[in-house]
C-alpha cells in the first residue's frame, strides 16, 4: 500500500483487481479544502484509460512490476509465442490484447515485456523500426517526385503508404505507433 | 534564463491595478510579511520561523498564507476599502505547474459589497488592467452557482445531497471511491474536482458561486439555503480568485476559530507539521459589512501573459531552487 500523495507517472496501481499504470498526476488543492491528487491511470492490457480523483492521504494497492527480455518466436492466428531469453521458457500472449502487433513485430527479434506476476501488460516496440521493403510496384516514370505514394507491404505484413521512390527489397524507417513511413534507410 | 518580457509584463500589470483601485478611492496598504498568529486554516501548512533578541527573548512568527489577518484589523479600524499586493506563504505546496510556494496576492475590500456586487469590480478590474487581449477575455464571463454547476457536470442535487448518505450513493454512482468515515466536504470534493472542476468552460472567466456551508470559512451564510456567500472565479480551468461576503457575527468568528482551531491542532500533532497560532481576539473585531477577494497574481499574469506553467514567470521559482545544490 501506498498514499495517493506518493503515486507517480509510471507507478503501477491495482484498481478493482485489474492493473493500471499511471500515465498522468497533477495535485489539486481546491479552495479551503484537502490536498488531492487526479490521475490519469491506463490499463496496458485494455488500453481503457481511468480519471481517479484520491485524497493524498488515501491508500492506493501499488503493485510491482518488472521489465524481461523475451524473443518473439511466431504466433498461431490467437496467440503470441515468446521465450523468455534467460531461462529458455516460452509463454503465450493473447493476441486480442495486443492488436496488431504481429505487423509491427519481427520474428525472431527480441522485446522488452513488462509483466505483473505472470500477466503480459505490455509488450515494449521501439517507437522507430527499420523494415524490409517486400512488395511494391515500380514507379512509373515521372511518378517518383516528391509528394507521390504508393502501396507497400513490408516483411511482417504491413500495409503502408512510401514514396514513389522506393523500391522492392529496399529497408525503410515506420512509426510503429501511427505505422507511417519515416525514411528511407540506407545499409 | 530570466524572461524580461515577463518581468516588464508584471510590472504594467500591477501599475495598472494599483491605477484601478486608486482611481476609485481604494486606499492601497502594507502589512508584514510575519506574524504571531494566524487565521486557523487545517487545510493550509505555514512556514515558521523564530524571532531571537537576547533582551527579549525567542518568540514564533509564521509567514503569512495571506495578509487577511492584517487587512481586517485594518478595516475594523476604520480604513473603508483597502487593497494590497504582497508576497503570500504556504508550504507543502506542489512544485510547478500553478503553484509555488511564495506567490503574489492581490487582495482587496470593499466596504458595502457583498460578494455578488464583487463579481463585477472583479470582471472589470480584469478587463481595464489586463496588459494583452486573449481570447477568453473577449468573451461573457459565466456566473454558475455550485448548484447548477453540480446537476450539469455531474448531475448531483446538491440538496438531497445534504444528506450524507444520498452523497456518497452518489459518488459512487460516478464510479469514485469513497473510504468509510469521510466527512462530506472530502466527498463533496471528489466529485467536484473529478467531474465539475475539469468540465468548467476554459474561453471565459468563470465565476463559481454559492459554495457548500459544510465547506468552514469566513463568508456569511444564506439564511434560507445550505449555501456560502462565497465564489472562487477560473479562468482556463485555473483557479485564480476566491472572495467572500465577509461574516460579521463575533459568536460565528470564534467558533469558527475555536473549531479550526482544534482541527488543526489535531491534524498537526499527527503530521509534525508547525501548529500555529491563533489570536480569538480577532473575533472581537467591528467587521463592517464588506466583501473580500483574493486573486493569485503570478497565476493572472499567466493566463494573460500565455504559458502552461507558472515557473517561466517567476525569475526565481521555487523548483529552480531546489535543484540548486
Amino acid at each position: 500500500m501506498i498514499k495517493a500523495g506518493q503515486i507517480e507517472k509510471g507507478t503501477a496501481l491495482l484498481i478493482k483487481g485489474q492493473p493500471f499504470l499511471c500515465i498522468e498526476r497533477e495535485f489539486v488543492n481546491p479552495g479551503k479544502g484537502s490536498a488531492f491528487v487526479r490521475l490519469k491511470l491506463k490499463s496496458p492490457a485494455t488500453g481503457q484509460t481511468l480519471s481517479e480523483t484520491m485524497k493524498s492521504q488515501d491508500n492506493a494497492e501499488d503493485i510491482t512490476i518488472e521489465d524481461r527480455t523475451f524473443q518473439y518466436l511466431y504466433n498461431d492466428g490467437e496467440n503470441f509465442a515468446f521465450m523468455n531469453v534467460e531461462n529458455y521458457e516460452q509463454i503465450e500472449v493473447p493476441m486480442k490484447s495486443f492488436e496488431g502487433y504481429e505487423y509491427i513485430m519481427k520474428d525472431g527479434e527480441t522485446y522488452r515485456l513488462t509483466l505483473w506476476e505472470d500477466q503480459v501488460l505490455d509488450i515494449q516496440v521501439p517507437s522507430k523500426v527499420v523494415y524490409v521493403v517486400t512488395e511494391t510496384e515500380d514507379a512509373a516514370r515521372g511518378d517518383t517526385v516528391q509528394g507521390v505514394t504508393k502501396d507497400a507491404v513490408l516483411e511482417t505484413g504491413l500495409k503502408i503508404r512510401v514514396p514513389g521512390f522506393i523500391k522492392q527489397g529496399e529497408k525503410v524507417r515506420v512509426n510503429t505507433e501511427t505505422r507511417e513511413y519515416l525514411e528511407r534507410v540506407n545499409d | 534564463m530570466i524572461d524580461f518580457k515577463a518581468q516588464k509584463a508584471r510590472a504594467e500589470l500591477y501599475r495598472n491595478i494599483r491605477s484601478f483601485f486608486s482611481d476609485r478611492n481604494y486606499l492601497e496598504v502594507f502589512t508584514p510579511s510575519l506574524s504571531p498568529s494566524l487565521i486557523p486554516e487545517p487545510t493550509i501548512k505555514v512556514f515558521s520561523t523564530l524571532f531571537k533578541n537576547e533582551f527579549v527573548g525567542e518568540k514564533e512568527f509564521y509567514l503569512i498564507p495571506s495578509p487577511e489577518i492584517f487587512m481586517k484589523e485594518m478595516i475594523a479600524s476604520g480604513s473603508g476599502s483597502i487593497f494590497q499586493i504582497s508576497s503570500c506563504f504556504r508550504n507543502s505546496e506542489q512544485l510547478g505547474d500553478v503553484h509555488n510556494p511564495e506567490f503574489t496576492m492581490l487582495e482587496y475590500y470593499t466596504m458595502g459589497f457583498s460578494d455578488k456586487d464583487s463579481i463585477s469590480l472583479t470582471h472589470e478590474m480584469i478587463k481595464e488592467t489586463a496588459i494583452s487581449s486573449p481570447q477568453w477575455l473577449k468573451n461573457d464571463p459565466l456566473v454558475i452557482t455550485m448548484e447548477e454547476a453540480m446537476k450539469e457536470y455531474a448531475g448531483v442535487d446538491l440538496i438531497k445531497a445534504q444528506d450524507y448518505g444520498y452523497l456518497k450513493s452518489e459518488a459512487e454512482r460516478l464510479n469514485l471511491y469513497v473510504p468509510d468515515k469521510e466527512s462530506w466536504e472530502d466527498t463533496f470534493n471528489r466529485i467536484f474536482l473529478t467531474y465539475v472542476e475539469p468540465s468548467l468552460p476554459i474561453d471565459r472567466e468563470v465565476y463559481l458561486c454559492d459554495y457548500p456551508s459544510q465547506i468552514e470559512c469566513l463568508a456569511k451564510n444564506y439564511p434560507d439555503r445550505p449555501y456560502k456567500k462565497r465564489w472562487e472565479m477560473y479562468i482556463k480551468g485555473i483557479e485564480i480568485a476566491n472572495c467572500y461576503d465577509e461574516e460579521r457575527d463575533k459568536d460565528k468568528i470564534l467558533s469558527y476559530y475555536k473549531r479550526e482551531q482544534e482541527i488543526l491542532e489535531t491534524e498537526r500533532r499527527e503530521t509534525g507539521d508547525a501548529i500555529s497560532k491563533a489570536d480569538f481576539s480577532f473575533a472581537n473585531l467591528e467587521m463592517p459589512q464588506c466583501s473580500g477577494g483574493a486573486i493569485g497574481l503570478d497565476r493572472l499574469l499567466l493566463v494573460e501573459y500565455g504559458g502552461e506553467e507558472i515557473a517561466p514567470i517567476l525569475s526565481f521559482p521555487m523548483c529552480g531552487m531546489l535543484k540548486k545544490k
